[in-house]
């Protein structure tokens, strides 16, 4: 999956000279951390609810102790320009290892200099829940099975000989096995657990769901 | 039985255990000395109309052996005959009974009577009291001699002007007949008035297929005169009471003879004319029925069922949990219960498209209908499967709540279950899932707003999966509660109905989804029920109350994981009786949704009916 089909297309930005008020406003009133101050289309900076903070603190902290202001009210003199972004044709794979590794919130996605989107944690989550299907009809069953494509091919063959319908399927590594994920579209979950044990797999009672 | 002390009085002086021989011997020839008591037949004669004759053919007193078996047989020793008789022929306002009787025959016992006001004849009353086999106790029942106890009202008449008494004397009657453990009242409504008079207090035909006839004979009038009355209205008359009460602003004119008997037609005997409302002139001219109305044997409140073999009709593939089975074991479990000695049965009816259309899309029900025309064995997903009926039946399932909405809205009883099949909650206003094909509940809820006038309405909804379709139809209208307790979404179907779904738009705030963990049992559930629901009814003050009753949250349920038992059903149906008669006059109408083991469907799906009539132990919070 690329970034360019998960990002948000029209992202809020601001500019070098838009006031830090401004700025703290539009934050507000779209429920967003991050703003790309954008000149002319062309992405220099950015700035976050976080940048703000710090600055007002920061302000409040010098006046107490009567120091000379920090010089600046605009947007320009507080945001970052050292900006790490992402382009189109990046994979989200490489959006989420950076999201995850440098601990940021979201990634400016440029083409050249050219702002054309924002990924921020919350296109990954959407990304997540449309992948595994959570809002759609369905329920997860859980099986374990042993760590080969047979026995992945026998289960897929049990839920194929039960004509259900499958919404979402995930194997992971588990304690040395596999554990399926599997998100069906029925009602009658109980008889599908049935067939599944009477086939040989094991699926954990709800007690113990895996997660 | 010496030595055994009488239980308290039930009300006044009948018992709840059989009194001594002795006492019921002591009052028996207390009559005799009277002269109040006498052997008789009814006089074969009479029934052939030979002039004006006497009814009975008295006979000297049998023996005093048989006068005692026949009053055990009857009245199960529960009451003294002397008492009895003073009952019956209490004095009410001024009102009294002289020359009064009681005739034992082969299997009857008669009551006989001249009823005067101010020392005036005014009428006369004939009883009988006899008890017979009905089929529907089955073999068991027929072994442990189990009777249906019956007052056969064979004979009133009363002056005109006197009506008022004979329908306090019956409501009297009743309660009295009630503690006395008779089941029914029945009758030949033939008289003139008697025909309307009869079915509005209440008695129904004895013989379904009778209201059938009478609705094809309304239909077929209501063309002839061009009356402007809609397919629909006729077929939802569902009981004779329906008919008595039918399109009042409509009135036709009726004619009378001498004798008092109406026809719609004008001709040399039926001359007087009269301007009735459509369905009481209707009752007038119509031919003689057999009515009957049920003795609400200790059920403080008139609960009724909806339920018609039509049901069956839904033949879902082999194998399929949502099988007709599940209907017949709920039949047979209140067969077993004796329920239907108590419970008004009424029938569905297939429904307006009008109404359909206000839930369901247009092309949906179209497509519906397409697959099961064209064979097809399943409908949008496996699990709604479909054979050649499922069409005609889902519609009738729908039109089995309007029945109930009817019922309820209008009266006849104070609360009501329909036991459909195929559900309903699942379906949204163009989905099938989940077994369910048009959501019933949904369609019950918008026809008592349009033809009752009901404002607003809160739908209860217990079946262990989540209501989606329910939910998807109401979450933007405040005007409907939507209330569901289930298993929790990660872990069973829909996977929907999550705490934070709390409605859309104006509706926000009028949607509530308590899910549930797997494993949660009646305690945790209980609590759970009494804390959240309860205010939330309390404070949305509804007009009535829907139930979508899915019996699959039982521990012996296969289809689902939680672990409740019939006590929660229990005390959830008290809890919402409760609130029911605090602010909507008891209104409750309650759907069949899930519930797929024989056994705790049955048995939860009868504990549910029995705390509707209020029958079962008032319940604390801490014993359910």
């Amino acid at each position: 999956m690329f970034v360019g089909k998960r990002m948000t297309r029209t992202p809020v930005t601001v500019t070098p000279e838009d006031t830090l008020l401004r700025a703290g406003d539009l934050l507000h009133v779209h429920r967003i951390h991050h703003l790309p101050v954008v000149t002319q289309g062309n992405l220099v900076g950015i700035v976050t609810g976080s940048d703000l903070r710090n600055f007002a603190l920061k302000k409040a902290a010098a006046e107490i102790a009567g120091e000379a202001m920090v010089a600046g009210r605009n947007v320009g003199d507080i945001m970052t320009r050292d900006v790490v972004t992402v382009s189109p044709f990046d994979t989200l794979e490489d959006a989420l290892l950076l999201l995850h590794r440098r601990r940021f919130g979201g990634l400016p996605v440029v083409e050249g200099k050219r702002l054309v989107g924002i990924l921020t944690k919350a296109d990954i989550l959407a990304a997540f829940i449309d992948t595994l299907r959570i809002e759609e009809i369905g329920v997860r069953i859980e099986v374990i099975l042993p760590q080969s494509t047979k026995a992945i091919q026998k289960m897929i063959e049990t839920l194929g000989a039960m004509d259900l319908e499958v919404k979402s399927l995930i194997v992971s590594p588990h304690q040395g096995n596999f554990a399926a994920f599997v998100r069906i579209s029925t009602i009658d979950v109980a008889s599908v657990r049935k067939r599944l044990r009477a086939a040989g797999f094991s699926v954990p009672e709800l007690d113990h769901f895996l997660g | 039985m010496p030595g055994r002390k009488p239980q308290p009085p039930i009300e006044g002086i009948c018992y709840g255990t059989p009194l001594p021989r002795d006492a019921i011997l002591r009052g028996l020839e207390k009559l005799i000395g009277e002269r109040n008591l006498f052997g008789a037949e009814l006089n074969p004669s009479i029934l052939k109309k030979e002039g004006s004759e006497k009814k009975f053919l008295v006979s000297k007193v049998p023996s005093r052996r048989r006068l005692l078996s026949r009053w055990e047989s009857i009245f199960r020793n529960l009451i003294v005959p002397d008492d009895l008789f003073g009952l019956l022929s209490a004095r009410t306002q001024e009102f009294d009974h002289r020359e009064s009787l009681f005739l034992f025959g082969k299997d009857r016992v008669i009551y006989d009577t001249q009823i005067h006001h101010g020392g005036e004849a005014v009428g006369e009353l004939t009883l009988y009291f006899f008890s017979l086999y009905d089929r529907r106790f089955g073999l068991r029942g027929y072994l442990r001699g189990k009777r249906l106890r019956i007052v056969y009202i064979e004979h009133v008449r009363v002056r005109e002007q006197s009506s008022g008494y004979a329908s306090s004397l019956f409501r009297r009657y009743e309660s009295l007949f009630r503690n006395l453990g008779f089941n029914e009242f029945r009758l030949k409504a033939s008289l003139s008035v008697g025909k309307y008079y009869w079915a509005k207090e209440g008695f129904d035909c004895l013989d379904r297929s009778e209201l059938r006839r009478m609705r094809d004979r309304l239909r077929a009038l209501v063309r002839e005169r061009g009356i402007p009355v809609r397919e629909i209205e006729i077929d939802r008359l569902n009981h004779a009471y329906d008919f008595a009460l039918f399109r009042r602003d409509a009135k036709i004119p009726a004619y009378r003879n001498r004798e008092g008997y109406y026809s719609l037609f004008r001709d040399e005997e039926f001359r007087e004319e009269f301007h009735f409302p459509l369905g009481k002139a209707f009752l007038l001219s119509s031919s003689p029925w057999d009515g009957h109305k049920v003795i609400y044997t200790n059920t403080p409140r008139k609960t009724g069922i909806v339920t018609s073999g039509d049901y069956l009709g839904h033949r879902t593939r082999t194998g399929h949990v949502e099988s007709p089975r599940r209907l017949h074991t709920i039949w047979k479990e209140i067969g077993k219960n004796g329920l239907h000695e108590s419970l008004i049965s009424l029938e569905p009816y297939m429904p307006d498209r009008e109404f359909l259309e206000r839930i369901h899309e247009p092309q949906y029900l179209d497509r519906f209908r397409a697959a099961v025309q064209e064979g097809k064995r399943t409908f949008s997903t496996r699990d709604c499967s479909i054979g050649p009926g499922s069409f005609e039946v889902a519609l009738l399932a729908a039109g089995g709540v309007m029945a109930g909405v009817d019922a309820v809205m209008n009266g006849r009883v104070d609360n009501i279950f329909c036991a459909v099949r195929p559900p309903g909650h699942h379906a949204g206003k163009a989905t099938a899932m989940g077994f369910c094909f048009l959501n019933n509940v949904a369609v019950g809820a918008v026809y008592a707003r349009a033809a009752y006038g009901a404002e607003r309405i809160f739908i209860l909804d217990w079946d262990v999966h989540h209501g989606n379709g329910t939910q998807e139809i109401f979450e933007e209208d405040p005007l409907t509660y939507f209330c569901s307790l289930h298993e929790h979404p990660s872990f069973s179907f829909p996977g929907t109905g999550r705490r934070m779904d709390r409605g859309k738009g104006e509706g926000y705030g009028f949607t509530l989804n308590i899910p549930l963990k797997p494993h949660t049992g009646d305690d945790e559930f209980l609590e759970t029920f009494d804390r959240e629901v309860i205010p939330e009814i309390e404070s949305f003050r509804p007009d009535l109350i829907l139930v979508s009753a899915g019996f699959d949250a039982h521990r012996d349920d296969p289809i689902a994981d939680l672990d409740l038992t019939v006590r929660s059903f229990v005390h959830m149906t008290r809890r919402i009786c409760e609130v029911a008669d605090r602010f909507c006059g008891g209104r409750i109408v309650s759907v069949l949704e899930g519930g797929y083991n024989g056994a705790s469907l049955a048995a939860s799906a009868v504990a549910h009916l029995m705390t509707l009539q209020g029958r079962r132990e008032p319940c604390s919070s801490e014993s359910g």
